[in-house]
């Protein structure tokens, strides 16, 4: 009994020991901090995001500089004191030098504060305000979602030219949904269009009929959108019930795949912009596939979202940066090596900038006319495919200097 | 004009659904002073099980379907968890519905997934009525009809029928009413089924208004609370005074500040709470 118990012990100290020789022989990992939705209004969309991210690991090998690269996922809950808490959690326990995620405006600039504060790169994904990268800039943070400015003017002018002139704003009563319309009212002129109303409808919010009933009423000839998540899929859903469609157009200044998919239909016949579309080219189409297949819990069929793409991005850009600085150690080297950096290979028709003094990620936009009669996945059907650099704040609208590069 | 016409009468709607996912919270938190906050898993349990069975019965016995499923899951969370916590402190009550409602939300996750689903309101209620320039959609007429004979029905219930007198002496002094020789055990049971069930049913008819998704369940339930403290404890007549104050508010509210829309029903119940303790139509209750 007492050789047993000696053989039983021996083993269990082989095994410890193996582990730990290991643990010293192998490099360091690069541990990537993810403040992500995984519940809430947003839950679908972080786990998008963190689909994209986990795929261009996967693409890299999961190494980078011959070190494993390594996730470590918080649950931001939308809500930018908890995603802040994380956050420092990940970069003070966790070690992370790095940060990603976020899906909201406000979420994003609570992470952006500590990554500052901890001198850590912070990539905020998904979250569309002009704010994060005029008023709320820093030279910890990338912006890898398209700006709400370069949203508003890629669409707008068709939708003035095409759709009407006369605008009723339909917004959620924060950051982002703010940035929409303030933008939209900037190219107003331009784009020689009439304020009719605007309503901002609180986050959370699902029975939409009072604030539809007032939209009937206004006379609008287009209902510009700014909403996202399960409040927009109950919209959605409310924009048909109350027939708005046979009163005005309706235009998403930035819609989700995942956000339309669960409508029947007849329920689909918005324009919206949006980042990228599973079905806009071969490669986009193979990516898809490819996430389809590796998901099987994904939100929806064919799931490369705006989400998706981003986190994909973000972490291409990442992996970009670290191999080009030759360490993952120095941030300020990281961030040296992003700024200016363009990725060619983004299965998109133009490639994806990365601007050193705001740092902005300029990427494709396309716009897209919702097919009523499609059944399947292949619902939308892009009109436009729209450069970035086009549609961009320039330097005078932005006067700010983030860049750590000069 | 037309406007506000329609905005009050979508605020009626609004009021009378409300009203009716609140209904079972109320009777629950009533007779057995429980704080249930597995209220909201069970009216997205009722959604859900309607999804799944719609296709294969038909509106009318999906409907009664997924009553009847989710009734049975009533029985046995009653028997299983709520039992053991009578005459606790509620918060023992709110913390264990409040865990049952965390695991079921997750299985719902992990059987219908994340995606939301929407669905169809069933045919026959489907378009919408013009009066002039006032237009309301068929199905929410039909759900406000729907939730006005489920509330007028409990109402009658309660006031005329012997098994009703029973469960409003439990409100008052639950107690006495054992010590006169009826089975209280059995009379929580069936409340708590009989709550269950008008969740299930609130869920398969707000399913075709605001699609389904397995946290739906959370959004409502914080209304429903707010219905019962406006309303009044235990009075059933309060609960829909409750639900019309928030749907009308809610309605209206969208049309002078549409940003205070959810802080209004917060700041309603604080005054209400303030003046009247116990609601606007409540009485003296089994928690008091």
């Amino acid at each position: 009994m007492k050789s047993r118990m000696i053989k039983f012990v021996t083993c269990i100290c082989m095994v410890l020991l193996v582990g730990a020789f290991s643990a010293f022989a192998g490099e360091k990992p690069i541990k990537i901090g993810i403040v992500s939705p995984v519940s809430g209004n947003y839950g679908d969309h972080g786990k998008l995001e963190r689909m994209g991210m986990t795929a261009a690991l996967k693409q890299a090998g999961g190494k980078i500089l011959g070190r494993p690269v390594v996730m470590v996922v918080a649950d931001s809950e939308t809500n930018p004191d908890i995603a802040a808490r994380r956050a420092r959690r990940l970069v003070e326990v966790d070690g992370c030098n790095f940060l990603m995620g976020s899906v909201s405006s406000s979420v994003a600039s609570a992470i952006s504060a500590v990554a500052a504060e901890k001198k850590v790169l912070y990539f905020a994904t998904n979250g569309n305000s002009d704010s994060l990268n005029s008023d709320k800039a820093s030279p910890y943070m990338f912006h890898v979602a398209p700006s709400m400015a370069m949203l508003v003017r890629g669409g707008g002018k068709y939708v003035a030219n095409n759709l009407g002139k006369k605008w009723f704003y339909l917004t959620h009563d924060y950051s982002w949904g703010h940035s929409g319309t303030a933008w939209a009212r900037k190219s107003a002129a331009e784009f020689g269009v009439e304020e009719i109303g605007e309503i901002k409808v609180p986050l959370g919010t699902r029975d939409f009929s009072s604030q539809l009933l007032q939209v009937r009423e206004s006379g609008a000839d287009v209902l510009v959108v700014t909403m996202a998540g399960f409040d927009n899929v109950a919209l959605l859903k409310q924009l048909a019930e109350y027939q708005i469609y046979s009163k005005m157009k309706v235009w998403y200044t930035l819609m989700e795949f995942v956000d339309m998919w669960p409508l029947k239909p007849e329920q689909r016949q918005a324009y919206a912009n949006v980042e990228v579309y599973w079905n806009e080219n071969s490669k986009t189409r193979a990516f898809a596939e490819m996430l389809e297949k590796n998901n099987p819990d994904a939100p929806c069929p064919m799931p490369l979202d705006n989400g998706t793409y981003e986190g994909w991005l973000a972490m291409k850009i990442l992996l970009a940066g670290i191999e080009k600085a030759g360490t993952a150690d120095d941030v300020t080297a990281v961030i040296k090596a992003i700024e200016g950096l363009e990725i060619k290979d983004n299965m998109r028709k133009y490639p994806t900038k990365v601007r050193a003094w705001d740092h902005q990620v300029l990427t494709q936009i396309d716009l897209i006319k919702a097919n009523p009669e499609a059944t399947g996945p292949d619902m939308w059907e892009v009109i436009d495919e729209i450069d970035a650099n086009k549609v961009a704040r320039t330097r005078e609208e932005n006067p700010i200097n983030v860049s750590i590069s000069n | 004009m037309f406007l506000v016409a329609s905005l009050i009468v979508n605020g009626i709607i609004l009021g009378l659904i409300y009203a009716t996912i609140a209904l079972g919270f109320s009777l629950v938190l009533g007779v057995s002073g429980v704080l249930n906050f597995a209220h909201g898993i069970l009216f997205a349990l009722g959604a859900y099980m309607y999804w799944v069975l719609k296709d294969l019965m038909g509106f009318w016995p999906a409907m009664v379907g997924a009553a009847l499923i989710v009734g049975v899951i009533g029985i046995i969370v009653e028997r299983v968890l709520v039992r053991r916590i009578y005459g606790e402190d509620p918060l023992f009550g709110l913390v264990i519905t409040m865990g049952f409602a965390m695991a079921v939300e997750q299985v719902l996750h992990m059987i219908f997934g994340a995606a939301a689903k929407t669905i169809n309101p069933p045919e026959f209620a489907q378009g919408v009525l013009f009066i002039g320039d006032m237009i309301i959609p068929y199905y929410r007429l039909f759900v406000a009809g729907f939730c006005t004979v489920i509330l007028g029905g409990t109402w009658l219930a309660l006031n005329n029928t012997s098994f009703g007198a029973i469960v409003r002496a439990g409100m008052y002094d639950s107690e006495m009413v054992s010590a006169l020789g009826h089975d209280l055990p059995m009379l929580r049971t069936i409340v708590f089924t009989i709550g269950t069930m008008i969740a299930a049913i609130s869920g398969v008819l707000a399913s075709s208004i605001w699609s389904l998704k397995p946290g739906m369940g959370a959004a409502f339930l914080m209304p429903s609370f707010l219905v019962v403290l406006i309303g009044g404890l235990g009075s059933i007549r309060g609960t829909i005074l409750g639900g019309l104050i928030i749907g009308l508010t809610t309605s209206l509210m969208s049309l002078v500040i549409p940003r205070f829309v959810d802080i209004m029903p917060y700041v309603i119940m604080a005054v209400v709470v303030y003046f009247w303790p116990r609601g606007l139509l409540g009485k003296q209750n089994i928690l008091e």
